[in-house]
């Protein structure tokens, strides 16, 4: 077995990116994922994202890549009656709706553990299924303002920041654990699970030490660059516009790795010598540090800092990723096929197994309904005759 | 608080300077798996990583978070007994957790060939800031390291903060995210490979807080390859987004067509709002500086408890800039069970978010706070 999770199958009612990112990355772990959609509710990648300046549907989708498709109308009965039929099928069902909306549709937990009594459902949401702002719609940056994140990100003297496509990504990454943890106690119990998934605890548990400070009565406030110990410690202009590196000496012999690289006597200046002194004087030294990075192209200067035992990398832009051996060796970035045949850089799943060496995305992002003979006919033993009169009453639709 | 936690006898060592592995060991122990740190006699580094509790004693909050939960024995690898130790201790466990460096390995019996011949069926994570494999696999990396290595430090920050200081360096997101992603990735990685274990055995599970960042920020591939190369100018929110209210921030991202309308109701349906043009999405994006300019004149003078309010109830959504303080006595954290009292040695007890997660409608719980050093050593030989 190449892939760790192959044979664990995944019911996908997941919509926008949280919710989708899970499911992608357990599909590129071997589990085979069932996109559900309709042409009525397509998935956001199907639409044009003018917000984002794309005026038609993603060519490709990477959160939809490695799954299958199939089309239900959840509108209709016999729509919520073939759902639950897939259902009955599957390891795991996961959605990530406002709290309430599977209920409503009669796909709420109690309902599908009739179906399949140790279903392992995901619900996945801005705030949680309970508590008095469960109903609270949200997106990325909500999350992570609800959640202390983004009141600490950010320049000292300025406002918050707002998280973006990181903080769906990360609320999915976690959710995938949660499922995993599920599955096991599913395989040493027999118990299925209720796998509650909040978006702002999720950014909240990223912070967890702010918030133990927050409780001991300090009062943490964003900090920009700087770190609570290490100095220097932050982001450098390198050689270029708009062309930075980012630099952290964690202790003495960083320092006085870094002073020997750098013929400048502020570095040897005696106030400097401890990590204290070099905090109580960041300013400073961030100054001169900047002087020397100006001079030199971002990743030259890596290389000559990580040469020489100090955390160093440049401020990294999309296409130096995508271009970047490391990466690609490790199979974090990897090519994928379009249907047109064109190649692009796409991301794989963050982790290298020494026995699943096949895992990855292995197909592109599948056609509205594209998997409906192997879903509806061999899965679930559909007839054809069955299957077009659920197409003439737009059930499968 | 749930009775059955769902990795209830899943046993878990940690070996970590780092925050990246002990995350993992954090994000297992919370949802029921038993933890053991495996320290040297100093104790792990990171009990000495700031920010600090209040008080004298110069108690780690960073510790404290991500050991919670943990036993602590310790062993000093440097030495054939402790290696034999440790090798007694790992032959009770079903994953080992380590982010020794790479070079330093094969000294303490570390190493992935050695590990695998002593246990087959453990699963081992490893956990580095550029992973185990690949030729920056010996490169040293802390967060902002990692966060620029993988991309979003490149594109951060956005909306007002870069409308405001646009000659600045990016700025990194808060405390440890892209190191917490290594983590989360480690979690996955495991309990992922310990799902195949009953028909492959134990594996190795190479980790990289680079590529976990990375696959987070995924959707700037994405657009790479739609032919967009984001910038963190560029990539603001044409209105809404970030604005300043008279007691504070209020987060305001409207992408639906209802949730405009929404809007335009909660600023009290002003005549520049009701031009017939602005129905159009398109247009609402082009004329995105000027519809700003409107909406932070109309946030400037109020409360953000009231916009907050007023807002949700039509619809349009809004989030309040919570500090620290105010997520800790959330009343909709409270009432989720979000946060429990420990016992942190040196600093009392104290409320700590326990997990991320719930399971069957209850909150997970902590088996206790940080561990002292060496609790349990006695068990080791």
């Amino acid at each position: 077995m190449a892939k760790p999770l192959t044979g664990i199958r995944i019911a996908d009612f997941t919509v926008h990116n949280a919710g989708p990112f899970c499911t992608h990355l357990l599909s590129q772990l071997g589990a085979q994922v069932i996109k559900i959609e309709s042409a009525m509710r397509p998935d956001a990648f199907r639409k044009p994202h003018p917000v984002y300046g794309r005026m038609g549907p993603a060519t490709f989708d990477q959160v939809a890549s490695t799954k299958l498709s199939v089309r239900i109308n959840l509108k209709k009965a016999e729509g919520v009656a073939l759902a639950k039929r897939l259902v009955a099928v599957a390891d795991v069902a996961a959605e990530s709706f406002r709290p309430g909306v599977m209920d409503r549709l009669g796909l709420g937990y109690a309902a599908l553990r009739e179906v399949k009594p140790d279903i392992v459902m995901l619900a996945v949401s801005s705030s949680g299924q309970t508590g008095p702002d469960s109903h609270f719609a949200g997106y990325a940056p909500l999350f992570g303002a609800w959640g202390g994140l983004g009141e600490l990100t950010g320049y000292p003297d300025g406002p918050p920041v707002e998280m973006r496509h990181v903080m769906d990504h990360t609320v999915g990454m976690n959710s995938a654990v949660a499922v995993m943890a599920a599955l096991h106690r599913r395989r040493a119990t027999g118990q299925g699970a209720l796998v509650d998934v909040s978006a702002r605890e999720v950014a909240s548990s990223l912070l967890g030490e702010a918030l133990l400070l927050a409780a001991a009565g300090a009062t943490p406030h964003r900090i920009g660059n700087d770190h609570p110990r290490m100095a220097p410690h932050g982001v450098y202009p390198a050689l270029g516009e708009d062309r930075w590196i980012a630099i952290a000496i964690a202790n003495d012999v960083e320092w006085q790795a870094l002073g020997q690289m750098i013929a400048d006597p502020a570095f040897a200046d005696p106030r400097f010598a401890t990590e204290g002194g070099r905090h109580a004087h960041r300013a400073e030294i961030d100054k001169a540090l900047a002087a020397w990075t100006a001079t030199i192209e971002a990743n030259a200067a890596a290389e000559r800092l990580q040469a020489a035992g100090i955390a160093a990398h440049a401020s990294w832009t999309t296409p130096e990723i995508a271009g970047d051996p490391h990466l690609r060796a490790r199979g974090a970035i990897t090519t994928v096929q379009e249907p047109d045949g064109k190649l692009r850089a796409a991301v794989g799943v963050p982790m290298r197994l020494s026995k699943g060496e096949d895992i990855g995305i292995h197909r592109g992002t599948p056609a509205l309904g594209e998997d409906e003979d192997y879903v509806y006919g061999e899965l679930l033993g559909l007839t054809r005759g069955e299957r077009q009169a659920l197409e003439d009453g737009e059930v499968i639709y | 608080m749930i009775e059955h936690p769902p990795l209830t006898g899943l046993r878990v060592v940690v070996h970590a300077s780092g925050v990246a592995a002990a995350y993992a060991g954090r994000l297992l122990s919370g949802m029921g798996a038993e933890l053991v740190w495996l320290e040297p006699a100093e104790g792990s580094a990171l009990r000495l990583e700031p920010p600090f509790l209040p008080g004298e004693g110069q108690v780690s909050a960073l510790f404290a978070y991500v050991a919670a939960g943990a036993e602590s024995r310790v062993c000093d690898l440097t030495s054939a007994d402790g290696q034999r130790a440790a090798t007694a201790l790992l032959a009770r466990t079903d994953i080992f957790i380590d982010d020794t460096p790479l070079a330093q390995r094969a000294g303490l019996g570390l190493d992935e060939a050695a590990i695998a011949a002593r246990h087959p069926d453990l699963i081992h994570v490893s956990v580095l800031p550029f992973g185990a494999f690949g030729a920056k696999a010996d490169w040293r990396g802390e967060d902002i390291i990692v966060q620029h290595a993988s991309g979003e430090g490149n594109l951060l920050p956005n909306g007002l903060s870069i409308e405001l200081f646009p000659e600045r360096a990016p700025v990194k997101i808060h405390g440890h995210f892209g190191e917490l992603q290594g983590g989360i990735a480690a979690a996955l990685g495991a309990l992922s490979a310990l799902w195949a274990r009953p028909e492959v055995g134990g594996q190795y599970v190479d980790i990289a807080s680079q590529d976990a960042m990375l696959a987070v920020g995924a959707f700037a591939i994405q657009r790479l390859g739609d032919g967009s190369i984001e910038h963190r100018v560029e990539r603001s929110f044409r209105y809404g987004g970030v604005l300043p209210c008279a007691d504070g921030y209020v987060e305001l991202l409207t992408l639906e067509q209802r949730q405009w309308e929404g809007l335009v109701k909660l600023l009290g349906t002003p005549e520049w709002a009701l031009d017939p043009a602005l129905v159009d999405g398109l247009e609402r994006s082009r004329r995105g500086p000027e519809l700003n300019a409107h909406i932070r004149a109309w946030a400037a003078v109020r409360k953000v408890a009231d916009i907050v309010r007023e807002g949700q109830a039509v619809g349009v959504p809004l989030a309040k800039y919570y500090t620290p303080a105010e997520v800790v006595s959330d009343p909709h954290e409270r009432v989720r069970g979000l946060f429990a009292p420990v016992d942190i040695a040196g600093a009392g007890v104290l409320d700590m978010l326990v997990s991320p997660f719930q399971f069957d409608g209850e909150p997970l719980s902590l088996r206790s706070g940080p561990p002292r050093l060496g609790t349990a050593v006695a068990e080791v030989h």
